[in-house]
């Protein structure tokens, strides 16, 4: 049986944050490939809070390449780039020193590349732009990267996690759980890898449980869902059931919601690439909005423009980051609606 | 008697048209501009000059509808649709046939935009540029009212707000209010190497 069927009937789906069917993906590249294609290995990890991509390079960097030189192979690709986010020195040495004990045939295909330290950089389309003319903005689809990516060749660009999966399948292995980011109100936060349907309440349980009285989870990271506490308790640790980028936050009682929802609508806003106006003056509009909630200076009909303006911005930009910022945005709105409606104002410094 | 009501019909829808055709362009050009207030409603910031464009349409095809159907020209169909085929004053109607035609597509590609790329549409739709004084010089050629003094009005008019709306726009340049922030952004994320 070939990888490509392994991955598929193992049901691989990529660890990036889109949860895309991995086999599918591969088959695209293939189907073009005439000994041309390009793997990029993308270990950008610019989600703020996530820390697993990193864990995987540091800790399993043999594993990462194993899976890229598997692609490599079965894609019939001559290029491979390790597209390693420029803060993660150690990841990158981690990768470099596994890189060295390869054997030449392998390493001669090897290039590194350092990805922007901002959100958007590790995005597929915005990978390719840069590899291409060095400017990590996201792009038009179509040209789908399958299609035109790197040098105008089929490219496939893998998250790292993904690949280290692939490796696993193609040593006849099982391709193992996933790797989740605890972040916030638990005892001991990091990065745990958990068997799949594994849920967030076993998850938190197994990191030594929550430090303070919670008040809502965020599954999913920045663009990810908040939860109440109860209903994320038994929401299953799997890709494609909206985990996301599989960070999990635990938001404590004694912070702030709102004050934490606005912080995270500014930075979201602020890593927009200003190409296209709903993503620049809708997240813009939105994070003000919140901010004067926050500030407690609110209109009185900031809240329904809120509700609106989040349901407007949907679909409208020229890449997913307004999307996903409105739906962070839209589920804050829905399990902090209590306190959308009476924030009162208080000391501005609890906001990280 | 029926003949009358035509023929007036297919003047009135002819003048009404050009007053269309100038609004929407007018709106066109001046809309990269993005002159706004919060107090007026969006339709008439966005939704206008497509809004227009379209009712355009509707009294151009009566004002073509009206002429053929006219006994007194005796045109026929293919004369309202092929360009220069016409015995009755074959240039100026011909003009107008090609502005129609013009249109017609521009208003097409737009409606399905999405379909085909905004290159192309933008492409195509600059041919406005063209269809507006071939639309004009049909009126002026052809028009029962042109030397009327009201007609002679509208037309000027027209032909003058179209033109200080060209010049504004030319005179302003672009004003594309996310060049900044992009360009800054850019500069974020750029990691070529400084020639």
């Amino acid at each position: 049986m070939s990888v490509l069927e392994q991955i598929e009937r193992a049901h691989l789906l990529g660890r990036g944050g889109a949860a895309f069917p991995t086999a599918t993906k591969w088959r695209a590249v293939a189907n073009r490939s005439r000994g041309n294609a390009v793997i990029v290995v993308n270990g950008a990890e610019g989600e703020p809070r996530s820390q697993k991509d990193r864990l995987v390079m540091v800790t399993k960097p043999d594993l990462v390449l194993d899976g890229a030189f598997v692609a490599a192979r079965e894609l019939r690709a001559n290029r491979v780039i390790l597209y390693i986010g420029e803060r993660h020195t150690e990841a990158r040495a981690a990768m470099l020193r596994a890189l060295n004990m390869r054997p030449e045939r392998e390493r001669r295909l090897v290039t590194v590349s350092h990805a922007p330290a901002r959100y958007v950089a590790g995005a597929e389309a915005a990978a390719i732009h840069f590899l291409n003319d060095g400017i990590a903005t996201p792009t038009n689809l179509p040209p789908y990267p399958f299609e035109s990516g790197v040098g105008g060749a089929p490219t496939l660009v893998q998250n790292v996690e993904t690949l280290m999966r692939v490796a696993l399948l193609a040593r006849g292995l099982p391709a193992g759980g996933t790797m989740v980011t605890l972040a916030g109100a638990v005892a001991r936060p990091g990065v745990l890898e958990v068997d799949p349907q594994t849920t967030v309440g076993e998850a938190i349980v197994t990191a030594g449980g929550m430090s303070e009285a919670p008040r809502a989870i965020l599954v999913g990271g920045y663009f990810g869902r908040w939860l109440d506490t109860q209903d994320a308790w038994a929401v299953p640790l799997a890709h494609g059931q909206g985990l996301g980028c599989a960070v999990i936050g635990v938001l404590p009682a004694s912070r702030c919601a709102i004050c934490d929802v606005a912080g995270i609508m500014r930075y979201l806003a602020s890593e927009s690439s200003a190409q296209c106006g709903p993503c620049f003056f809708g997240l813009r509009a939105l994070a003000d909005a919140c901010t004067r909630i926050a500030a407690d200076a609110s209109k009185p009909d900031d809240l329904t423009r809120l509700h609106r303006w989040a349901s407007e911005v949907r679909g409208r930009g020229a890449c997913k980051h307004p999307d996903g910022a409105a739906i962070f945005l839209s589920s804050a709105l829905q399990v902090f609606a209590r306190e959308f409606a009476n924030h009162a104002p208080h000391d501005m410094r609890q906001t990280a | 008697m029926s003949d009358a009501i035509l023929w007036y019909t297919s003047r009135g829808a002819g003048a009404v048209t050009l007053i269309l055709l100038s609004s929407v362009v007018v709106l066109g050009v001046l809309g990269t501009q993005r002159v706004h207030s919060p107090s007026w409603p969006r339709f008439l910031t966005t939704g206008l000059h497509s809004n227009l464009a379209l009712m355009t349409l509707v009294f151009l095809s009566l004002h073509i509808v009206t002429a053929v159907v006219d006994p007194f020209t005796n045109l026929g169909w293919a004369a309202a649709f092929i360009p220069f085929d016409s015995n009755y004053r074959t240039f100026w109607l011909g003009l107008g046939v090609v502005a129609f035609e013009l249109l017609l597509a521009i208003v097409a590609t737009s409606l399905v935009r999405g379909f085909i790329g905004r290159r192309s549409w933008r492409a195509i739709h600059w041919l406005t540029y063209a269809a507006w004084p071939v639309g004009v010089a049909h009126g002026m050629g052809t028009g029962s009212d042109t030397w009327s003094a009201w007609m002679l009005g509208i037309t000027s008019a027209c032909v003058a707000a179209v033109a200080v709306a060209v010049l504004l726009r030319i005179t302003s340049g672009s004003r594309d209010p996310l060049a900044a922030p992009r360009t800054s952004f850019r500069a974020a994320v750029d990691r070529r190497p400084p020639r």
